[in-house]
């Protein structure tokens, strides 16, 4: 038997060593299939690790995102566009604010006594992107109002200060212009007010009083949630013609929101290439506010 | 230069999008053009595969593509995906098709959920190009013969050659171990004099020669 044995074995052996085995399969083997799936997952599993962005970074630094209009989209112009805002922001301090926010900005101007000017204003609409963002300031000073555009990445502006951080009820504040006075005056003087680290940032419900008409905006037709008595000052030919002009289907109108918006993936690309430089910046000035409050204790004689 | 409006999230779409929308002309004004296009994403929902005229297809396409993502990206318990379902879909059991056939398809999808072809135009009739829009994963035979499973491709061929000669290494090796193992087997029959009348020349000389320096 043993001689039967070892005979096969060797013919067996010798049969496979110099004998082709021909098949036609072009399906992976079921074993070969198996032991592919589990590597790659090995290997995808470390290199996923990338900083974690806040959520709200998109809200915090808007400009950071770039014009979603497709003709005018260009790699290059907004990745060079983001490090010259990042080496802004490295020489001066540009704090998180919203539209409702109240700032004090300083400008450098050639025509002022100490050839500086600081306007204290609430932010009535922030706009466009890039090194091109900029913000309308507003106050009522000497019974006028005085509305001051600023770019936030202007090099003449030498102090960002954040006064009061808070949003209010719609995204822009134009209506102020047609309000009455007292809803957009602000002391000149007024102190800052921080908030606790940490807190989220309050939304100021206040509802302002318009004056009567004529106004600069039909603005009975743009749905404000922060305007208190549009219904006292028109009338029904008012109220239909804003119907009219009414369009309820637009939030359901997909590919419109999608060519107004950045898509998340390439958000997440743009604040991941940003984050780290940002997030440190933060904790630098966190530090230097911690600092200054030590060493500079108010006197207020 | 305008700001991006960062109040909404949405997937980024695996088609190419145009920079502007089609208008499709009707009287009704741009509430009548989404009426056109939910009618065709209803459609679309419903028999998985349609052909109709290209502009249409391709201005579907993109509302069928977002209405698909987002939701996947919310689920059937987020009231405004709901909404948006009910507003797309005009006949209201798509709307069970959608969460429950249509998201567990497409949840680990990294390409388009739907394919777009062009499709020959009657002659003579009208001048309008006519596509194909299909859902991937459609149960209908495919529009395009799949020749990736050709064994003449050079890349299978190729793949067919490694495969056989990985099969004859192993074969062999296998065969190589087997040998030895018998080997080894019939070394130790011979060694247990009682069991073992065997006439193997070569395992009785090496028997011999272990022998040898014994004696």
């Amino acid at each position: 038997m043993n001689i039967n044995v070892r005979i096969l074995t060797k013919s067996v052996s010798q049969q496979y060593a110099f004998k082709r085995i021909v098949t036609f399969s072009t399906k992976p083997t079921q074993q070969a299939a198996v032991a592919a799936v589990p590597q790659q997952q090995e290997v995808t599993g470390p290199s996923v690790r990338k900083p974690i962005v806040p959520a709200h970074y998109r809200f915090v630094y808007p400009e950071f995102l770039p014009d979603p209009k497709i003709e005018w989209r260009n790699a290059i112009r907004e990745k060079l566009e983001r490090l010259d805002m990042l080496d802004r922001r490295r020489q001066i301090e540009l704090p998180e604010f919203y539209v409702g926010s109240i700032l004090a900005v300083t400008s450098s101007d050639p025509h002022a006594a100490g050839k500086t000017s600081r306007f204290v204003g609430i932010c009535i609409h922030r706009e466009r992107c890039g090194l091109r963002a900029r913000f309308i300031l507003r106050n009522v000073i000497d019974h006028q109002g005085i509305e001051v555009v600023y770019e936030l990445y202007d090099p003449t502006i030498q102090k960002v200060e954040v006064l009061r951080l808070e949003k209010r009820l719609d995204d822009s504040l134009f209506y102020l212009r047609d309000a009455l006075p007292e809803f957009s005056t602000f002391d000149e003087n007024m102190e800052a007010e921080p908030l606790e680290e940490g807190a989220p940032v309050p939304i100021n419900d206040i509802k302002v009083v318009l004056r009567p008409r004529p106004w600069l905006e039909r603005w009975e037709r743009q749905n404000l949630l922060g305007v208190a008595n549009i219904e006292q000052y028109i009338k029904d030919k008012h109220r239909k013609s804003a119907e009219k002009v009414q369009k309820p289907w637009e939030k359901f109108d997909l590919m419109k929101q999608y060519r107004a918006t950045i898509p998340e993936e390439e958000q997440k690309e743009i604040f991941a290439e940003v984050h780290t430089e940002l997030h440190t910046l933060e904790l630098q000035r966190k530090r230097n506010k911690r600092k200054r409050t030590f060493v500079k204790p108010k006197h207020l004689a | 230069m305008n700001q991006a409006d960062v109040s909404k999230l949405m997937s980024q779409l695996r088609i190419a999008v145009r920079p502007t929308k089609r208008n499709l002309k009707n009287p009704d004004g741009p509430e009548g053009r989404l009426l056109k296009l939910r009618k065709t994403v209803t459609a679309l929902v419903k028999h998985e595969r349609i052909e109709l005229y290209y502009n249409r297809a391709d201005e579907a396409r993109g509302y069928a593509e977002l209405l698909i993502s987002n939701a996947i990206r919310h689920g059937d318990r987020h009231k405004a995906t709901m909404e948006l379902a009910d507003y797309w879909l005009l006949e209201k059991q798509l709307v069970h098709k959608l969460f429950k056939v249509l998201v567990p398809r497409f949840e680990n999808s990294t390409v388009s959920y739907t394919r777009m072809f062009k499709a020959p135009r009657d002659y003579p009739g009208m001048y309008y190009r006519k596509s194909v829009l299909e859902l991937r994963g459609n149960p209908y035979p495919a529009l395009i013969p799949d020749n990736s499973q050709n064994r003449n491709l050079l890349h299978n061929v190729l793949l067919d050659e490694a495969r056989k000669e990985f099969r004859r290494e192993k074969l062999a090796s296998l065969a190589n171990k087997l040998a030895a193992e018998t080997e080894n087997a019939t070394a130790s029959t011979i060694e247990t004099p009682a069991q073992a009348p065997v006439t193997d020349p070569q395992s009785e000389q090496s028997k011999q020669a272990e022998e040898a320096p014994k004696a």
